[in-house]
């Protein structure tokens, strides 16, 4: 079997939103639809004894999404290596599914017609994994600082597996029991300590 | 983290809905159990259920993205909403042919009568059928919203009997205003218009003392001991912006005052026309109050991160169109 | 819907391109079908291993951008009216030429400056025409960008040791850089690199992008960064921490080094920089300690308007120290590109004539960045790689200076500004002073993708190709010996034209010898500077897809195999003589930046922030991209950043719109409050303006140029400029800040009134630029004595040395001249080179040979004639010596005899002939063939019989059929 998941490096990750951009413009999203958030808290502390990180978000393709069992159509979906996307063709914009995700990584775009409006989310770049089963996602690919590794979790030798095995590793909101599917590497407070 | 991903037509859909429901279901439990053959009185109190999960359907789809294919809806079994959509079309189907039935009260004619002759025998089980969906479709409103748990102020099972109590209680204020409409009751029919009228009073005064309970119950303890984002809903509607709305509207107007009224002014018309109104207001408020407490938990740094987004309306968004070139 | 593009289709054809929106130039792969390009991605198989950046990542979008200028524009209402006439380009250009002419016949070709703005590639021709047409007045923002830097460590070792050797680096300093916001392949390689134990020092008021990452931050106080330096090298002195070896070996005048040090301890330093005297030790001992270490040069350097120049000459002495100096794991000194043409052979600088480099504006007062500086250094150049840096960057006018002569005349009226790639107004100090300049300029053209202030304010404006309209190739501003090239993944859209066309095209429209511009494309012109490479290529396009880059084999330790580093004395100058002689100290002598508490307190007591300025930011770029709304909606206003506690003062709240205000005027931002910097201490970010804007609306603040543009707030004030490279005060100054109120919360023309000096209290000009005086006095310098240089050569004072006029080659004891490039021996008069292999001497030019008496030598079918001459060689028996020409051969044969393989050589054919019978030599079948008879003979003499010749033939045939069957 395969299951695709993300591991996401903070120690290495610079918050520059490349991996944002790249998504919007790889994915030609309308402006106000952002599927990968850079987020940070900003620097905590006080000066000059501070620190600072950065959480790149996505969709978590969770193990137990809360959006798939609510949608009334079949449109959110999951396949069977974990992906979490939305078929256009059957979405009505009823907008539950937005509503049931813990992590707030579906919308509808409001810059488009009113009246054509549907679901849009991460399908970790599940369009260029068809057209080359070896691409990774575009926002994995773009990434300078490579804090975003992409990866069958199933296959131990993978570089995900790896980084899960040999680093501690943190994840979203566990505790609603969505068992989301991106793993956090946590920064520990920059090179410095 | 709050996105209001649904807004008004979802509080108006929930409210009509909820009060559809309600009042097929007492219709059903006063035409079949309570007090058979009072059918006709509830000819309007049906009308008007059957207008407002019209009009409910209409706000749903309308809320829709891409409403044209609201019929998308029936396509899976499992999901929440498609039992809610079943339910309202069964409800809103039995409830129109039951409804049917009794149109020669109207007097349009020998065709109505003959309708009522042919619909006759089905009636109960029309009825029965509509109250059944009514009762789930008043249920189903609060169960919905409490299994996004995403939404912490949405999660509990207070919700979906608070939403039960408050769509019974405005069926049965929708039922006051309207009992009887449209049928010129006279000797037993009138005394069981007033006994219905009357069983309809104390089941509301019933009702809503139960809705200030649970609603006190249900924010309270989110303020008391809810998590984070639950209590922060919480502490908005006690003591912070919403405050005013919820004690003063719906606390007060929507449930304290009509229960004054209807105890202490008891035969008049501030029992029977303002306290019912105002229950009904209370409930369209209950739903607006709710629905807009949708906050999410954020993941750290979310809020900041919106929160430097432009508005929808900024300038740069709308000052190049693409195909439009300038120079 | 989703992305229905598939690249993997068929008839899409994938073209390695590289970004065009910084100098990173990252690598790109462009799916280009049916001439549209349909996607982009990074390319991983680059150095940015498939990354891109926010800005590459939207180069799509800027391709198609409707607010894109694609047509020549013509003013035809009044100035930033806005109103235009669509013309055709080279219409334009023919316009824009004979105003340029005409301007140039009444007030001198000086009288035309032009503007550029952050490096790409081809300035080359740009300066190409400027030295065509005879104006020394061109400029970018090179002073805040490198130059100085670049020209002071030339001074001191003889090149800029700018490409730091990561890989085997213990630690590197990143001083005043902030690759986290601003170069982010360069960003993943430290990270890599320091996960592997290498460490890194941040030297940043802030704590940046980078900062958070970093082993050791130094957040000292903006500006101060002179005096960090100098105590840290103080401290690297003293402490015994610098590299003996290598100081008593390659360094010279250190003992006076020594002695000038002793003032700047710790201690001193401590008040001014804001941090510990231990943290300055720490950092001292962090950096010298771990040999061999990186310094890695930052933009600021050339930012702190007085102190630039100081800092970089510092820091240039602290690296050279500690031997870290083109050695393994140091900072390595490419040199200019040896094997292929540099920029500067591109340049056609003897095009400009003597009189004419000496009207530079500013080369009067900022010598170093200038012609004065840049001859000195340059020559130098010449005499020790024997190639030299690019002047074009590195040999500028004085930008702000131009500006200011456009408004006063002073030294004379500057009429006409060409500005192409930059938006002068918001990327030069002081934007108000640079916006009236671009008002009252005479002639205004502007080569754009925008429409920006300037270009809004321009006669004409001239549509610019970009990104994957151009091909692009990086050399560093062609001062290193590595290049790497993309291809063009589509021709311009529209009528937009690349920027050597447009210079190519002026030029020739400006009557230019059209055999100065004999390349039509980019291509052509990269094609010409890579033939030198000698790589197997028939085109530039060719070089891409096979080679991509060419770096030279790695040397390193140079200065060893070179006997010495490429400055005046062949050492590490400690005290410069370069600087000495322009008139500057040879040592770092501090100096504090432009405005700070300790020299200006009476300014600090009203404005008692310290501003800083001009730090990168992610997603923009300078000041690009604010049309970009993919972009901009990630990052849609302008935040400054301050710290709670003063936040907190001043009754700040995160999101407030807030002024802030120097002495020279005042700017709105949001706030930023966050604790990544001193309470005491404002960053403002660079770059904003509004272009969504209608620009005609307002001109005073046309696009809202103005309104929160942070360089409203910076001086250009020759005082405040560094005295020796010219760079303007950015970082360091000294503001306050305060909220906006409901009755004070818009943009007013007199929040930003130009001055001359930047004063908000005294608009106009009160005291004309040539009145102004520099930082520090000059200090004079006389030549010491020196014994006169014979005709045709000069004597450089640090040597004593005699170096050829032109080549600049050494005149050696022995009499001959020696190349510096190849080391080769060259004959002082004829400059024929001497080859060691044949003993004769060679005209490079003319491929003739000569003999070491000067004579010619002839050659028949390439074998050496002796005409005149006895045989130099045996002859054999069966040959004579025709002693007229001078070469051995059969009796009544022409063919000449080659002694070396025994064989002769027909002079018309090249044919061999073996030298008994005169027998041709057939390459092809081995035989010998006589050709009187026809008869043909194996080597060994023997008759070859015909039948047998035939009976192969039909076997060989026979075998062919059988293999046909």
């Amino acid at each position: 079997m395969t299951r695709y998941v993300m591991v996401v490096d903070e120690s290495r990750c610079i918050g520059c939103q490349s991996c944002t951009v790249a998504c919007r413009t790889w994915n030609q999203l309308p402006m106000d639809i952002i599927y990968n958030p850079v987020v940070s808290e900003g620097v905590k502390g006080t000066f000059p004894n501070v620190y600072r990180s950065w959480t790149p978000t996505q969709c978590m393709h969770c193990a137990n999404p809360e959006c798939v069992p609510c949608c009334p159509t079949g449109a959110s979906q999951q396949d069977p290596d974990g992906t979490v996307w939305v078929d256009y063709s059957k979405c009505m914009g009823c907008k539950v599914c937005v509503n049931a995700c813990p992590y707030g990584m579906r919308d509808v775009s409001h810059m488009v017609p009113r009246f054509d409006q549907y679901v849009r989310k991460c399908t970790f770049c599940r369009d260029r994994r068809k057209q080359d089963p070896s691409a990774e996602p575009y926002c994995v690919a773009t990434c300078h600082q490579r804090a975003r590794v992409f990866g069958d979790l199933d296959d131990p030798n993978s570089e995900v597996s790896k980084l899960i095995g040999t680093n501690k590793t943190e994840r979203i909101f566990t505790e609603l029991g969505t068992d989301p599917q991106i793993y956090y590497i946590p920064e520990m407070g920059g090179g410095a300590r | 983290m709050k996105h209001h991903y649904w807004e008004a037509p979802i509080v108006l859909y929930l409210f009509l809905g909820g009060l559809g429901g309600g009042i097929f279901f007492l219709s059903m439990v006063f035409d079949l159990i309570v007090a058979p053959g009072s059918g006709p009185l509830f000819f309007a109190p049906v009308f008007f259920a059957l207008a407002a999960l019209a009009l409910g359907c209409f706000f749903l789809v309308f809320e829709l993205g891409q409403p044209p294919v609201f019929w998308r809806v029936f396509t899976t079994k499992t999901a929440i909403i498609k039992w809610g959509a079943v339910l309202l079309s069964f409800a809103m189907i039995f409830g129109f042919v039951w409804w049917l039935s009794y149109l020669y009260l109207l007097g349009w004619g020998e065709w109505t009568l003959g309708l009522a002759s042919a619909l006759e025998g089905a009636r109960p089980v029309l009825l029965g059928i509509a109250g059944v969906c009514g009762f789930g479709i008043m249920v189903y409103t609060g169960v919905m919203l409490s299994t996004l748990k995403a939404h912490a102020f949405w999660a509990t099972p207070a919700l979906p009997v608070l939403f039960t109590i408050s769509a019974l209680s405005t069926a049965c204020a929708a039922i006051a205003l309207s009992l009887g409409g449209a049928v010129e009751a006279g000797g037993f029919g009138l005394v069981v218009e007033e006994l219905i009228h009357g069983i309809v009073h104390v089941v509301d005064v019933v009702l809503v003392i139960a809705e200030i309970v649970v609603l006190l119950i249900m924010v309270l303890s989110f303020y008391g001991a809810g998590n984070v984002t639950a209590r922060a809903v919480a502490v908005r509607w006690v003591r912070g912006r919403t405050a005013p709305l919820f004690w003063g509207g719906m606390i007060g107007a929507g449930l304290v005052l009509p229960l004054l009224l209807y105890i202490f002014g008891e035969g008049t018309a501030a029992s029977a026309l303002v306290a019912p109104i105002l229950v009904l207001c209370g409930g369209l408020l209950l739903r607006y109050l709710c629905v807009y407490s949708d906050e999410r938990a954020p993941i750290p740094g979310e809020e900041r991160f919106y929160a430097r987004l432009p508005k929808k309306d900024a300038e740069f968004l709308t000052a190049w169109k693409q195909g439009e070139n300038r120079y | 819907m989703g992305n229905e593009i598939d690249i993997h289709a068929p008839g899409v054809e994938m073209r390695k391109s590289l970004c065009y929106f910084c100098h990173a130039n990252c690598g790109v792969l462009s799916y280009v079908k049916d001439g549209q390009v349909i996607k982009i991605e990074g390319d991983p198989n680059y150095a940015n291993q498939g990354g891109l950046c926010c800005r590459g990542n939207s180069a799509l979008l800027h391709l198609t951008h409707p607010g894109r200028i694609n047509h020549a524009l013509k003013r035809v209402g009044k100035k930033g009216e806005g109103k235009w006439e669509k013309i055709p380009y080279d219409q334009a250009i023919e316009e824009i030429a004979e105003r340029l002419n005409q301007i140039k016949a009444e007030s001198g070709a000086e009288a035309v400056a032009t503007a550029g703005g952050t490096t790409r590639t081809d300035d080359w021709a740009r300066r190409r025409f400027m030295n065509q047409f005879g104006s020394p007045n061109g400029f970018h923002n090179a002073l805040l960008c490198w130059i100085p830097t670049f020209m002071a460590e030339t001074c001191v070792a003889g090149w800029s040791p700018f490409e730091t050797d990561l890989g085997s680096a213990k630690v590197v300093m990143l001083w005043g850089m902030n690759p986290g916001a601003s170069s982010l392949g360069a960003m993943r390689g430290y990270t890599d690199l320091q996960k592997n134990g290498m460490k890194i020092m941040v030297v940043d008021p802030r704590y940046s992008e980078t900062a958070s990452k970093a082993d050791l931050w130094l957040p000292l106080r903006p500006g101060s960064d002179s005096a960090l330096a100098l105590a840290m090298l103080h401290t690297i002195i003293f402490e015994g921490l610098y590299d003996r070896a290598f100081v008593n070996d390659w360094c010279q005048d250190f003992d006076q080094l020594r002695e000038h040090m002793k003032q700047y301890t710790p201690d001193w330093a401590a008040p001014l920089t804001w941090l510990t005297p231990q943290q300055i030790r720490n950092a001292a001992r962090m950096y010298a300690g771990n040999k061999p270490g990186c310094i890695q040069w930052g933009c600021t350097w050339d930012q702190l308007g007085t102190a630039s120049t100081t800092t970089s000459l510092t820091l240039a002495l602290m690296r050279a120290v500690c031997g870290n100096l083109d050695v393994p794991g140091g900072d390595g000194m490419p040199g200019p590109a040896l094997n292929f043409l540099t920029d500067e052979e591109m340049e056609a600088n003897e095009c400009l004539p003597e009189e004419q480099k000496a009207k530079q504006i500013g080369s009067d007062k900022f010598k170093l960045t200038s012609w004065p500086g840049y001859t000195l250094i340059s020559d130098n150049a010449k005499r020790t790689w024997g190639k030299t840096l690019p002047a074009e960057w590195f040999c500028e006018a004085h930008g702000p200076s131009v500006f200011k002569a456009i408004i006063t005349g002073d030294p004379y009226q500057v009429r006409a500004l060409i500005v192409n790639a930059t938006n002068p107004v918001n990327s030069y100090g002081d934007a108000k002073m640079t916006l009236e300049a671009l008002k009252q300029c005479e002639f205004l053209v502007t080569v754009e993708y925008w429409m920006t202030p300037t270009a809004l304010l321009s006669d004409y404006v001239l549509p610019a190709a970009g990104a994957l309209e151009r091909p692009t190739i990086v050399t560093h501003y062609g001062a290193t010996d590595s290049f790497l090239g993309g291809k063009r993944a589509i021709q311009p859209l529209y009528d937009r034209h690349t920027d050597m066309t447009f210079w190519r095209k002026l030029g020739l429209a400006c009557g230019q010898d059209p055999a100065m511009w004999p390349w039509e494309t980019e291509e052509e012109a990269y094609y010409h500077i890579l033939k030198p490479l000698g790589l197997p290529i028939s085109c530039y396009d060719e070089f891409v897809d096979k080679f991509r880059m060419y770096y030279p084999p790695l040397h390193q330790n140079k200065f060893v195999t070179n006997g010495g580093f490429w400055t005046p004395s062949g050492k590490v100058e400690c005290n410069s003589t370069i600087l000495q002689e322009l008139g500057y100290p040879g040592m770092p002598t501090y100096m504090g930046c432009s405005e700070n508490e300790v020299d200006d307190p009476e300014v600090a007591e009203k404005y008692p922030l310290v501003l800083t300025t001009g730090g990168g930011f992610m997603p923009y770029h300078h000041s690009e991209h604010f049309q970009m709304p993919s972009i901009r909606y990630l990052y849609p206003d302008p935040y400054f950043t301050i710290n709670p506690v003063k936040a907190d003062e001043l009754k700040i709240a995160e999101g407030d719109w807030c002024w802030i205000e120097t002495r020279r005027g005042r700017i709105k931002m949001r706030a930023n409050v966050q604790a990544e910097l001193d309470p005491r201490v404002v960053y403002v970010p660079r770059g904003w303006w509004f272009p969504e804007r209608d620009g005609s609306a307002d001109l005073d603040n046309p696009f809202g140029c103005l309104e929160s543009n942070t360089n409203v707030l910076t001086s250009v004030d020759v005082e405040d400029c560094d005295p020796m490279g010219g760079s303007w005060a950015n970082r360091g100054l000294l503001c306050r800040v305060y909220k906006c109120t409901d009755s004070d919360c818009t943009f007013r023309a007199a929040d930003a009134q130009w001055s001359i000096p930047g004063s908000s209290s005294e608009p106009g000009v009160t005291v004309m630029p040539s009145q102004q005086k520099l930082a520090r006095e000059p200090i004079p310098f006389t030549m010491p004595e020196m014994e006169p240089a014979p005709e045709g050569f000069y004597r450089v004072w640090q040597s004593g040395e005699l170096y050829q006029e032109g080549t600049h080659f050494r005149l050696d004891p022995t009499g001959w001249v020696i190349n510096p490039r190849t080391k080769g021996y060259h004959d002082a008069y004829t400059g024929w080179r001497y080859d060691p292999a044949t003993e004769l001497l060679v005209d490079d030019e003319t491929g003739k040979s000569y003999t070491m008496d000067r004579e010619e030598v002839v050659y028949r079918g390439g074998v050496r004639c002796y005409p005149g001459q006895e045989a130099p060689f045996e002859v054999p028996e069966q040959l004579t010596w025709n002693q007229v020409d001078g070469f051995a051969q059969l009796p009544g044969k022409p063919y000449v005899y080659d002694p070396a393989s025994g064989w002769l050589v027909d002079p018309d054919t090249g044919d061999f002939h073996e030298a008994y019978y005169g027998w041709l030599y057939d390459a092809a079948t081995g035989n010998l063939v006589d050709e009187a008879t026809g008869t043909r003979y194996d080597m060994g003499y023997n008759p070859i019989v015909e039948e047998e010749t035939q009976a192969e033939a039909t076997g060989d045939a026979m075998e062919e059929e059988g293999g046909a069957q």
